[in-house]
């Protein structure tokens, strides 16, 4: 993998961008772009194109995993990483899907974290 | 007329007086039939004339036992007695006897109009009738003082005859001869038109006395037609036999309302099935054989009685045939039954029906005060499990906003500062950072089960099916989950989900089983649930109070919980929860 990917980071937690955008520069991605909503955010991977988006499945506008959808349609489509406050019990089956890479609670979000879902994809 | 509802006891004197005018009626007629039988043999005329007597007698002793209330027995007594007496009398050898029975004979009449007017209370109702009653009166005592006084002593028998002058007596006897015939044709009038405002059952009982107003108007038409002295035999004979029919059938008017006695207990089958009002005056109506019958009921702000239907009713005023029942309860008027006036004399019908009514009342009301009782208790029951259910998500909800949130916060600023150390920096800061990161996410693991306890959140999202999957994958137990993707209410949802979790956490911990069977399956009108394990059986429902809070739970929605649990031969554990089922009032937004 490119060892300077980009990532787009989609939350409305500011606190939670911040420190994501930190941990994550800090293992080698480069945040390209942040977004508050769903709707930014779909913008914002359009206009952007990063290589990943790193997507709240809690967002205030939209839910994350038919964000996570409309991304898919987008060429070339971005590697999408679900994250969550709650952990993976609270969603279930539902994370199982074609949208996304995968999941990781955001406690863990990391640079080898990722890559550890690709690698696993 | 209100009724009062009392039965008068039967002293021993009347007993025994009633026994002594039944000796004296049988002495009486057969001395009559011996003093005819003196002067030739006796005609048919003569046993007819003592059986009309001792019918009345006999008839009238039978009612007055009976029915010690009603005045009828005591009178129809009195018209036999006159009349036996008075016949009697007229046979003895002696002027003043003789004189005292024709006298008594006349007087007859008089007390069987009253007996004729008086039906069926013993009791005249109108004024009408008290005017009729002093005609037969004004005729048979002071005009017949009269005639006798004017009458010339035949054969030395007139012990009045004091002024003896038969043109005046001859003027008398016609002058009393019209009167009769008047009195009589009013009597049949006044008889007539009770009879025309009558309902059918008062109208089949008022038959014998119509006949005897007849019966009277014949004979007193027949006095004036024919001169006296001279009498159509044939006439005389029939009207004999209507005269002795008339005690017997009023008798058997009183038999029959009797027989009514047997309703009450129908009417209390009846109105053990709660009936609705229109039935409720059906069945009394049928009781009582009164199709005119009416109930109703008493509206305490109002000061008025309504029918079933709300509309005002009247009560009849004393007179108009018709008496009403009153039905109290700790003395407060309740309602009332409308009903045909002759029905008062069957004070203990009316007792047992008004009894049988008022626990119908009272039944009726207790059953709508438990029915509403029951119905706000399911409907505070539902808003309470509902209200849980809101509050349990707002606390979830809260949970992920706040601690959650810091938490994930906390252990990034952690490991941010672990990779601003570096390798390098004091081992004794970097263990340090390490527990305090470590702490940190074991604070975040239990706050997450802690939340994920009081509210899945995948069972909103998600729904049944995907909450159950979920909490299989999380069983240590080997879980096959048969669950499709219908969603419910919230509700149902919510109850099916904590039957599942409750049941898997229940097998994990006790039954020692290697494989769990979870089916559940969409019904018409209900959700079917199965959970089924190969655990060591032995569980009891009344044990654990996770699964009795989950048969409360189950029956706020109706449902059902069994469980089948065989010692060494695994547990089932089954629920039914109706899908279809009244939403409870709208909760306010908490």
């Amino acid at each position: 993998m490119d060892p300077m990917s980009t990532i787009l980071i989609i939350d409305d937690d500011p606190r939670f961008r911040t420190q994501a955008r930190d941990v994550l520069e800090a293992d080698g991605f480069v945040v390209i772009g942040q977004a508050v909503n769903g709707a930014s955010g779909l913008e914002a991977a359009l206009s952007l194109r990063p290589d990943f988006v790193l997507l709240d499945i809690g967002l205030p506008d939209v839910e994350g995993f038919k964000v996570a959808r409309a991304l898919a349609i987008n060429r070339p489509p971005p590697q999408v990483v679900l994250t969550s406050t709650r952990d993976a019990r609270a969603y279930g089956r539902r994370l199982v899907n074609d949208d996304s890479l995968g999941f990781i609670p955001k406690e863990q979000i990391s640079g080898a974290a990722i890559r550890a879902l690709v690698d696993r994809g | 007329m209100v009724s009062t509802l009392s039965t008068p006891r039967t002293t021993t004197t009347v007993i025994w007086a009633r026994a002594l005018l039944l000796a004296a009626a049988g002495g009486l007629g057969l001395g009559m039939l011996a003093g005819n039988a003196q002067h030739g043999p006796l005609t048919l005329g003569t046993v007819l004339e003592v059986l009309v007597g001792w019918s009345f007698v006999a008839c009238g002793i039978f009612l007055w036992a009976r029915r010690p209330a009603n005045r009828l027995g005591p009178l129809m007594t009195t018209v036999g007695m006159l009349w036996l007496l008075g016949r009697t009398m007229t046979l003895v050898p002696s002027p003043v006897i003789y004189t005292a029975g024709l006298w008594l004979t006349d007087l007859w009449a008089a007390a069987f109009a009253l007996f004729l007017l008086s039906f069926p209370t013993g009791r005249l109702t109108s004024g009408a009738d008290r005017a009729i009653v002093g005609i037969f009166l004004f005729v048979t005592v002071p005009l017949e003082f009269l005639w006798l006084l004017f009458l010339a002593p035949e054969s030395g028998q007139n012990a009045l005859g004091l002024a003896a002058d038969p043109n005046a007596a001859h003027v008398i006897d016609r002058i009393q001869r019209v009167l009769i015939s008047i009195g009589a044709v009013l009597l049949v009038i006044s008889l007539g038109w009770r009879w025309l405002r009558s309902s059918g059952p008062v109208r089949r009982q008022m038959a014998p006395v119509l006949v005897g107003a007849v019966a009277i108007l014949l004979q007193s038409a027949s006095w004036i037609v024919l001169s006296s002295g001279t009498s159509l035999e044939v006439l005389d004979d029939l009207i004999f036999v209507a005269q002795i029919a008339i005690p017997i059938s009023v008798l058997s008017v009183v038999l029959q309302s009797r027989m009514a006695r047997a309703g009450v207990a129908d009417l209390v089958v009846e109105l053990g099935r709660t009936p609705t009002p229109a039935r409720l005056r059906d069945a009394l109506a049928n009781a009582l054989g009164d199709p005119t019958l009416q109930v109703a009921y008493w509206e305490p702000g109002q000061d008025r009685f309504v029918d079933a239907a709300g509309q005002v009713m009247e009560l009849p005023e004393d007179g108009t045939g018709q008496a009403v029942t009153m039905l109290e309860r700790n003395g407060v008027r309740e309602a009332v039954i409308i009903h045909d006036a002759i029905l008062l004399e069957e004070p203990g019908l009316m007792a047992a029906v008004a009894s049988a009514m008022r626990l119908a009342v009272e039944n009726e009301r207790l059953t709508a005060a438990v029915e509403a009782q029951l119905q706000e208790v399911r409907a505070s029951r539902a808003r309470i499990v509902e209200a849980g259910d809101l509050e349990r998500r707002r606390v979830e909800r809260d949970l992920h906003d706040g601690a959650q949130q810091r938490l994930v916060s906390l252990s990034l600023e952690l490991q941010v500062a672990r990779r601003a150390l570096g390798e390098g920096g004091d081992p004794a800061v970097r263990s340090s950072l390490e527990r305090a990161a470590e702490e940190a996410l074991a604070a975040l693991s239990e706050l997450r089960d802690l939340a994920l306890g009081i509210h899945p959140l995948i069972l909103t999202e998600g729904g049944l099916g995907e909450a159950v999957e979920s909490l299989a994958d999380r069983t240590s137990v080997d879980v096959s989950v048969d669950i499709g993707a219908e969603r419910y209410s919230p509700a149902v949802e919510g109850a099916a989900y904590f039957v599942i979790s409750e049941a898997l956490a229940n097998v994990t911990k006790y039954a020692q089983a290697t494989k769990i069977v979870v089916r559940v399956r969409g019904l018409d009108d209900h959700v079917s649930i199965e959970v089924d394990d190969d655990g060591i059986g032995g569980a009891d429902p009344r044990a654990g109070s996770g699964l009795r809070g989950l048969a409360d739970r189950l029956a706020v929605l109706d449902g059902t919980i069994t469980i089948v649990s065989p010692i060494g031969g695994g547990t089932r554990i089954s629920a039914q929860i109706p899908t279809i089922h009244p939403t409870p009032d709208p909760v306010s937004a908490l």
